[in-house]
């Protein structure tokens, strides 16, 4: 039972990152191989704030969320956007430049030590009993909120919310959006702000739950599989994407080496069958 | 992007146009740095000598993913595995039958041509991002199988490699290593540039510009992009095992992320689509770490950042692919271009059509 429950954590945390890639796919066709260093930079915004604040965890991820959607807009703004005329693997290959840009800053100005951001919680750690004989602590019950909220609330906001309509038109076709009066830079920054948000929420959890160093931008790139596999442009995808990915990463008897084959086979399967 | 070769002046026949060195601007310069290349090592220390030799590996493996890149307009990301793959190639047949260098080269040439089909036939049926997530995907799975293999073979540790030997000379020292790869590079060079100009360059840039149009011109798009997809592999492994030799010492982790972000930053700094481009590229890649390493030791504001030069190499390649792909999409071949027909063209100032 606590191992269904250990998937439902991880899942829910692939859920996150996931959604960040389908955003940014879903409104620029780019697929964005910085997420991890978005989610990086992220964490390390938040635990300054940590720093900053004196452990006060409310304070710490609204500072850290506010960050990543400025940096989320200039980085579209600032990158993205004078290749918006260019072949989609430009794109591409321009977020993994600044992907290294990216990490460099962080390394240059955090230096590469891990920290542990829980221990400036003070580590309260009390397990929160869902029911008997399950239980979870307090960071990991965040989790599943948040990933809850996402899911059922980006949905709702593309569906109801006038910048979410705004958002769909964007992604639907840019030139009669654009015709129609929509500026469709600010709807787009407003995308990769978006998905830098989630990114940082997803790094925040991560950094607290095990540790924060500039290498865990791996972890992000492993959220790009939850998002191929459920459909690059499906948000429901991800979820499902998500729960085929969880058990991976739960056993822990599984290697690295050989889940990172899993991903790719599971990739490349998935690309067989001509997504 | 436009990604067109370097046209000279006015051609008015098809000799002209497939003329290899078509001006006396490009004839002097090709002579210049051959006899430069040739008194080089004379002027270089050991040290200098080996990045040398490292830029003319690098060179091949550019030129390989250009061809596919650039010139087929087929992105790959899967390129350091094929690199590995080539430098596995060496040590397993070094391993088990103590295979000589002409004998493992030309197998990894083969492997590595095989290997080419192998990602290139479900690659026939995608496209633009896909593509680059399937390239992406083989580069993992050649990296985990290469890895399963060093694990149960050399219990982890990785595998030496001797100096290799050709007709009882043995490329043992850096100079020695700098006049066997010297030739081999021009070689690789050369090849390409026939290629380019043969039917089978024009039908790859055929296939770049609009497969469909290709297609209808009687082009056999799955056949080329299969022959593009297995040329470049195939030079890819021979630069992996190249490489495994001078560096005379294979182990997995040297094929990673980082490995592919270099050869990705040749093409685009140079850029892509441009034989020249690659080799610029090449040159800048591997001579600019090293030359960042010494500035960080010289200038005083750099040195507070300490232990912190790799770092500060990776993000200068970003900002530098990120500089070209927005300031200079066509790299610095587009910059020689300028400055070739700016001096060509002197006194007039405009050129007879967009390059």
């Amino acid at each position: 039972m606590n191992l269904l429950v250990v998937i439902l954590i991880q899942a829910s945390f692939y859920a996150l990152l996931g959604m960040g890639y389908v955003l940014i796919y879903r409104a620029t066709r780019v697929l964005n191989l910085a997420h991890g260093d978005l989610m990086v930079f992220g964490a390390y915004l938040f635990f300054q704030a940590l720093v900053a604040t004196g452990g006060s965890l409310t304070l710490a991820i609204m500072a850290a969320a506010l960050g990543a959607a400025l940096l989320g807009a200039m980085v579209y703004l600032g990158v993205m956007r004078p290749l918006a005329s260019y072949p989609v693997a430009v794109g591409v290959l321009a977020t993994i430049a600044l992907g290294l840009v990216l990490r460099t800053i962080v390394t240059v100005i955090w230096s590469a030590q891990t920290r542990y951001p829980a221990e400036l919680l003070g580590r309260t750690g009390q397990p929160i009993v869902l029911f008997a004989g399950v239980n979870v602590s307090g960071i990991d019950a965040l989790i599943i909120a948040a990933a809850v909220i996402a899911m059922i609330g980006f949905p709702l906001l593309l569906r109801l919310s006038t910048v979410g309509i705004e958002m769909r038109g964007v992604a639907e076709n840019p030139l009669l959006a654009a015709q129609r009066g929509i500026n469709i830079h600010r709807i787009n920054a407003f995308s990769w702000a978006a998905a830098t948000v989630m990114a940082t929420v997803a790094g925040i959890f991560f950094s607290i739950k095990v540790r924060l160093g500039p290498d865990i931008w791996y972890v992000g790139l492993a959220g790009f599989a939850p998002a191929l596999i459920g459909g690059m442009d499906s948000l429901k995808g991800v979820l499902v994407g998500a729960v085929i990915r969880a058990p991976g990463g739960a056993c822990g008897a599984v290697s690295g080496a050989a889940r990172r084959a899993v991903d790719a086979a599971m990739g490349d399967f998935r690309l067989a069958r001509g997504a | 992007m436009t990604r067109r070769g370097l046209p000279s002046t006015l051609r008015t026949n098809f000799r002209d146009d497939i003329q290899l060195l078509d001006s006396g601007f490009v004839r002097f310069w090709a002579a210049a740095g051959l006899v430069a290349a040739l008194l080089l090592p004379l002027a270089l220390t050991n040290f200098w000598t080996g990045v040398a030799n490292q830029v003319f590996i690098a060179v091949i493996g550019a030129l390989a993913l250009n061809l596919l890149t650039g010139t087929t307009g087929q992105i790959s990301l899967g390129h350091a595995g094929f690199v590995a793959a080539g430098a596995f190639t060496v040590a397993a047949l070094i391993t088990h039958f103590e295979a000589p260098f002409g004998f493992v080269l030309l197998a990894a040439a083969i492997i590595g041509a095989i290997l080419g089909v192998l990602v290139g036939l479900p690659a026939l049926r995608l496209k633009g991002l896909y593509l680059a997530v399937s390239t992406l995907a083989a580069h993992f799975v050649i990296l985990v199988g290469v890895g399963q293999y060093q694990s149960t073979i050399s219990y982890g540790s990785g595998f030496t490699i001797p100096s290799p030997s050709i007709f009882a000379l043995e490329i043992g020292s850096e100079r020695a290593w700098y006049f066997f790869l010297l030739p081999f590079a021009l070689g690789v060079l050369l090849l390409n540039l026939n290629w380019l100009r043969s039917a089978y360059g024009r039908a790859w840039m055929a296939i770049r510009h609009r497969d469909v149009a290709a297609e209808a011109l009687g082009i056999n798009v799955a056949l080329y992009k299969l022959l593009a997809f297995s040329a470049s592999t195939s030079l890819t492994c021979v630069s992996g095992a190249l490489w495994a030799y001078h560096t005379a010492f294979v182990s997995v982790e040297a094929f990673d992320f980082d490995m592919l972000i270099r050869y990705l930053a040749m093409v685009i700094i140079g850029g892509l689509g441009s034989v020249l481009g690659a080799c610029l590229g090449a040159l800048f890649v591997v001579v600019l770490p090293h030359i960042i390493s010494i500035l960080a030791d010289k200038i005083p504001v750099l040195q507070g950042l300490g232990g912190k030069t790799f770092d500060l190499q990776v993000g200068v390649f970003g900002v530098a692919m990120l500089l070209f792909l927005i300031l200079e999409p066509r790299g610095l071949a587009g910059i020689w271009a300028r400055v070739r027909f700016y001096f060509q063209l002197w006194p007039f100032k405009y050129r007879a059509w967009e390059s």
